[in-house]
């Protein structure tokens, strides 16, 4: 115990370069668990954002492009497919369910999808969980109805029965807006931690409506304009849509289907088993991930070098303090184990403050993250395997405690009182 | 000398429990008597491969049998079977729950994929880490044969998966 508190007080007086050393190993911590959280959540949110889904099907682009524009949201779809083909399909002895998806709008800076009822009733995300609705319901008839993200809603304030201007293109600030068009909410969906909950859900056939007034890639003009009222009255049957997602009835004909769609002579399309081109997606990030926790291990250790420095230096013009401990009855033994404890103190500061800072730093950016890239860092205890991590910091930093241990060990046995400094 | 005989005991059990698990070969899974497949054709001049190919694909559900004769002998069975995971579900942690196992890796865009008997359906309670598509595993657990009951059903071979682990080469 007197050995300890011999550290602390020697600690306490060389407060500033130990404060700093601190400092220099808590920042190190913190990024690299950081890095191991983002790298961890960034998977688990993608793993958990769709099951149950046998095969996606869109226009012909890449595996990895097409499940990213089509189930998260990200990027741009390069082509729609036609109405006929998912028809065809959606209709395949072998399918037992399809839900359509129709992209391309947003509004204030979440995207817009055009879908069926069938989406309600038979997307699943997590462990197969089913899509529930928090208030309302789904849209019916009317193509003028919108149900809302959980994110959306609480972001933006809406409540059932609002207005909204949906508007083209996924610009965050759109300069054109469909506001002769305006969508009532009627439903509100529970939170999924998925990007269905930045998400704005209408129909087929309030997307169709959305557009059936532009000519030439431009909205109308003057008397082409066709409003909400008029709109309801038209055909509002869509001809193209983005992606169909599809459940079979039965999962080993899978490959079947797949090379069926992706030879479909109506026109070129691809069909992606999910689950195959989620793996292929990590296998690509996986370079960049392991790049980084390289980095921050690297970052982890100079931190605990700048600490042995620190500690090593000090050695020097600590001599006489030790040989003032040894001529009070401390033994060589009792000078090693007082700076180990002080290199195993230090880091363990070191270390506490940097989960301190993680935490804070979760704290604060949680929100701007889950709203800016659906990434939802929860305020978790450590897992086992940080925890490990942290374990191994520490045994790293009694290793390097052990190297002034020996040279101090070494001086007390050979100096006495009379050292020249 | 209690412990001697215990020990032989455990020994003993745990090679007959290692007897009941049938090591089973891709190709015992087709039926005897199913009529093999025609025979490929020999083809030299590299110019008339895109011809070739369109061909053999044809229109895409003619190509292949989908409710591929299976064998009926192997339900129940134990067994444990090589092949690669095609992941259908997972976890959150990235472990693989629901998969295909198939008896080569990847999608070879050349040739029809692997017929209904080719093809087992397994699921893990566990689940596996898959790190990369292209590492064979062995899968061990109680096979199960489907039937085909209607049309739209498939025949084929399920499997609850007890233990998966990597395949190494001998």
């Amino acid at each position: 115990m007197y050995l300890l508190r011999l550290a602390l007080a020697s600690l306490n007086n060389r407060r500033f370069t130990a404060l700093l050393t601190v400092f220099a190993i808590a920042l190190s911590v913190c990024l690299l668990l950081a890095v191991e959280r983002v790298r961890n959540e960034t998977r688990a949110s993608f793993a958990s954002t769709i099951s149950g889904t046998d095969l996606v099907v869109g226009a012909r682009s890449g595996s990895v492009n097409l499940l990213l524009y089509s189930v998260f949201r990200i990027g741009n779809a390069t082509n729609n497919i036609r109405w006929d083909s998912y028809q065809r399909f959606a209709e395949h002895p072998r399918v037992a369910w399809a839900i359509p998806i129709s992209l391309g709008d947003s509004h204030r800076g979440y995207r817009v999808m055009g879908t069926s009822t069938a989406y309600f009733e038979h997307y699943r995300y997590g462990r197969k969980q089913p899509l529930l609705l928090a208030e309302g319901r789904a849209f019916e008839s009317d193509p003028f109805e919108v149900v809302l993200g959980a994110e959306v809603a609480s972001a933006l304030g809406y409540k059932l029965d609002d207005s909204i201007v949906l508007a083209h293109g996924v610009a965050r600030v759109s300069l054109v807006q469909h506001d002769d068009k305006p969508f009532r909410v009627v439903g509100v969906l529970q939170r999924t931690g998925t990007p269905v909950d930045r998400t704005l859900h209408i129909s087929l056939a309030g997307m169709e409506a959305l557009h059936v007034d532009w000519q030439n890639g431009m909205p109308a003009r003057g008397a082409g304009r066709v409003d909400a009222e008029q709109a309801r009255a038209l055909d509002l049957q869509p001809q193209q849509i983005t992606a169909v997602l599809l459940g079979l009835n039965s999962k080993i004909a899978t490959f079947t289907l797949q090379r069926e769609i992706n030879q479909y002579r109506g026109e070129p399309l691809l069909a992606i088993l999910p689950g195959v081109a989620l793996q292929e997606l990590w296998s690509l990030m996986g370079t960049a991930e392991k790049a980084l926790f390289v980095v921050s291990l690297f970052v982890v250790l100079t931190g605990l070098i700048g600490m042995l420095t620190a500690i090593l230096t000090s050695l020097n013009e600590r001599r006489r303090e030790m040989a003032i401990l040894r001529s009070v009855g401390a033994r060589p033994w009792h000078i090693a184990a007082l700076l180990i404890i002080e290199a195993f103190g230090l880091a363990l500061a070191g270390t506490l403050l940097g989960l301190a800072l993680l935490y804070i730093g979760i704290a604060i950016a949680q929100s701007p993250l889950q709203s800016l890239y659906g990434l939802y860092l929860p305020l978790a205890w450590p897992s086992a395997y940080e925890w490990g991590l942290l374990g191994a910091i520490l045994l790293a930093a009694l290793l390097m405690g052990s190297v002034p241990a020996w040279r101090a060990y070494r001086q007390s046995l050979a100096d006495g009182l009379s050292i020249r400094l | 000398m209690s412990r001697l005989l215990l020990a032989l005991l455990l020994a003993c059990a745990v090679s007959a429990h290692a007897d009941d698990v049938r090591d089973l070969q891709w190709s015992e899974l087709i039926p005897e008597g199913a009529p093999p497949p025609p025979p490929p054709m020999a083809m030299h001049d590299m110019s008339q491969l895109a011809d070739a190919l369109a061909a053999e694909t044809g229109p895409a559900a003619a190509q292949q049998s989908p409710a591929a004769p299976v064998v009926e002998a192997l339900d129940g069975q134990m067994v444990k079977l090589p092949g690669y995971i095609v992941p259908l579900d997972m976890t959150e942690e990235g472990r693989v729950i629901e998969f295909l196992l198939v008896p080569y890796f990847g999608a070879c865009i050349h040739v029809p994929p692997p017929p209904s008997n080719q093809i087992v359906h397994a699921t893990s309670e566990l689940g596996v880490r898959v790190e990369a598509l292209y590492e064979p595993f062995w899968i061990e657990g109680p096979l199960r044969v489907e039937h085909a009951s209607s049309e739209l059903a498939e025949a084929g071979y399920r499997m609850q998966a007890q233990k998966i682990y990597p395949y190494e080469l001998q």
